[in-house]
């Protein structure tokens, strides 16, 4: 079952009598499945927030086709089951938190208690703003309060566009435990965002989105090239020269009990590491490097 | 496409109470109330035996003889007819302009779009917001200026309220415009401009069997005749409004093809915003 599935997408914007034509979106292909938590990444202009508004119906595609939850965008029962955060979304100033929530609640055809919403005014962190008007609040109240838009209603499908944008550090854990409670519940996640380390840490499925393409599709670990060199810190008290005679290069600057270990060859890192171990060094820690999504966006862009 | 009447209505109380907090608004409010308090501190009326002896404007006498109270209070009436009739529709030229604008800000219309709202529903839903604003700024003043004027004279007259309903039904085709303005340019600016357009070109549409005449016969009055022929009779109304106030009979027909005419102005318009508003892309 496919939460999302896009064939041959393709938007074209044109303007005045078809004039400096641009394409943002070219033949796109995508399916991603119910429940998956899908990072969607790419280079300013790629056509990340083209392809989102077209999955809601904000923007019609000039050709191709586009499947909410086994449905058309532009059936408002489908769109009833979908969550979305705009990037820059804007709320009525004069209104609190709970109106605007009791206001999309109606649109959404949904009957909550006051009670419930201020639970999930809470659940977002705006516990104590709950009843001020949302004019003065600052870029990460709003966007806590976005979050409490679109999970209103636990949908289905939650789409959302740079959902930690403007959160200070606390923040954004708070909100990668919402977003984990309703991957929990069977939820799909698109997440569109620049920030790699939190689409990293929330999706499990990856999508770079390229000129208007889908370039590199599937879970992190698939897409991921082997790693360059390996990080390795060793307990304090190592002898240098000695880790060095194993094939270890002390290049880390700052951290004089961290060394590198050029080349993705897992045997001869083992060997390295026997012969450290021979000369009395103990490992501490040991991480693979260029194997993060930063690492796969790179390639892809390059590519 | 069919709409809900369910969402239309959520639309407008949306629209409503949104208005609450803008500043055109409460001026709007606060304006009708200065007027109704001017009335009913400033104005004096004596009344005898259901005759209106006297009438003094802060202490300054504007009607001598006796005269009965609402006969003799239809020149009143008449002048806020025409008062509320045009003072509320461009009122809420300016008052409303950016209502629409407001709603396609961006940010907030790829929101609306992506909740089960569809943009007929929007669009209806903003309309219908705009008009009760409308309605019930007019009839809120209408209907103080009735009642302060019944609570001096035990004489309750209806003109004002009816000035400010047809004040709403000549604003349909007024806002419908300001509407699809919107829709072509996301501007308050356009859309009052737009709105003011229409309010002028109302008025001279009304007077345009007095105006043709100084057109020269033949291309330049028809051109005339016809540019003028689809709006809606905006000073037409007003006349209605005038005469319901002087106590004079209304021709129901005219009255209804006046109306008629106006609300299918205002469809014609509407129709047009939503075709702008469904192919646009946000």
């Amino acid at each position: 079952m496919l939460a999302i599935e896009a064939k041959g997408l393709t938007k074209r914007y044109t303007g005045a009598f078809g004039r400096n034509a641009q394409d943002a979106l070219r033949g796109l292909d995508l399916a991603i499945p119910r429940g998956a938590a899908f990072g969607l990444i790419g280079p300013n202009g790629a056509g990340k927030t083209t392809f989102v508004k077209a999955l809601l119906g904000v923007v019609h595609p000039t050709a191709g086709e586009v499947r909410l939850l086994g449905g058309a965008p532009s059936d408002p029962r489908i769109r009833a089951r979908v969550g979305y955060l705009p990037e820059r979304l804007r709320l009525p100033p004069a209104w609190t938190p709970l109106e605007i929530l009791e206001s999309v609640s109606r649109l959404k055809g949904l009957r909550p208690r006051t009670a419930d919403l201020l639970a999930l005014v809470e659940d977002v962190g705006l516990a104590e703003a709950a009843r001020r008007r949302t004019g003065g609040f600052s870029k990460g109240m709003k966007q806590r309060l976005g979050l409490a838009v679109a999970l209103l209603g636990e949908p289905d499908l939650l789409v959302l566009d740079e959902p930690t944008d403007g959160l200070d550090p606390l923040g954004r854990v708070h909100v990668r435990s919402l977003l984990a409670r309703a991957l929990a519940r069977g939820a799909t996640l698109l997440l569109n965002s620049h920030l790699l380390a939190e689409t990293e840490r929330v999706c499990g499925r990856i999508g770079v989105l390229v000129k208007g393409r889908i370039v590199r599709e599937g879970p992190l670990e698939a897409l991921a090239p082997p790693p360059a060199a390996w990080r390795v810190r060793f307990e304090p008290g190592a002898d240098g020269a000695a880790l060095q005679a194993a094939g270890f290069t002390n290049g880390v600057a700052g951290a004089e009990t961290t060394y590198r270990f050029a080349g993705p060859d897992a045997a001869a890192l083992n060997a390295a590491l026997d012969r450290a171990r021979a000369a009395g060094a103990l490992l501490a820690e040991l991480s693979p490097e260029g194997t993060d999504l930063e690492a796969v966006y790179a390639q892809a862009v390059k590519a | 496409m069919t709409s809900s009447p369910g969402n239309v209505l959520a639309v407008a109380r949306d629209l409503l109470r949104e208005a609450r907090a803008r500043r055109w608004t409460l001026a709007l409010l606060a304006g009708v109330t200065a007027l109704l308090l001017l009335a009913a501190f400033g104005l004096e009326l004596e009344v005898v035996d259901g005759a209106l002896a006297a009438s003094r404007f802060f202490g300054r006498p504007s009607h001598g003889g006796i005269t009965a109270a609402d006969v003799a209070l239809r020149p009143l009436f008449e002048a806020v007819a025409y008062m509320v009739f045009y003072g509320g529709t461009l009122f809420g030229v300016l008052a409303c302009a950016d209502f629409a604008p407001a709603l396609l800000a961006p940010g907030r219309i790829e929101h609306l779009l992506s909740l089960p709202v569809r943009r007929a529903e929007l669009v209806l839903g903003t309309f219908l917001g705009v008009e009760l604003l409308v309605l019930a700024g007019a009839v809120y003043g209408g209907l103080g200026l009735a009642l302060i004027v019944a609570a001096k004279t035990g004489v309750f007259g209806w003109a004002p309220v009816a000035a400010a309903a047809l004040g709403a039904v000549g604003f349909t085709g007024v806002y419908a415009v300001m509407m699809a303005a919107a829709m072509v340019a996301r501007s308050a600016a356009l859309s009052a401009a737009a709105g003011a357009v229409v309010w002028v070109a109302g008025i001279v549409a009304g007077n345009r069997a007095a105006i043709a005449p100084l057109f020269e016969p033949g291309l330049a009055r028809a051109v005339f005749l016809a540019l003028t022929a689809p709006l809606p009779r905006l000073s037409e109304l007003g006349r209605h409004a005038a005469r319901v106030a002087n106590g004079l009979p209304l021709d129901p027909a005219q009255l209804a093809v006046q109306a008629g005419g106006t609300a299918l102005f205002a469809a014609a318009a509407l129709a047009v915003a939503l075709a702008l508003f469904e192919r646009k892309d946000f």
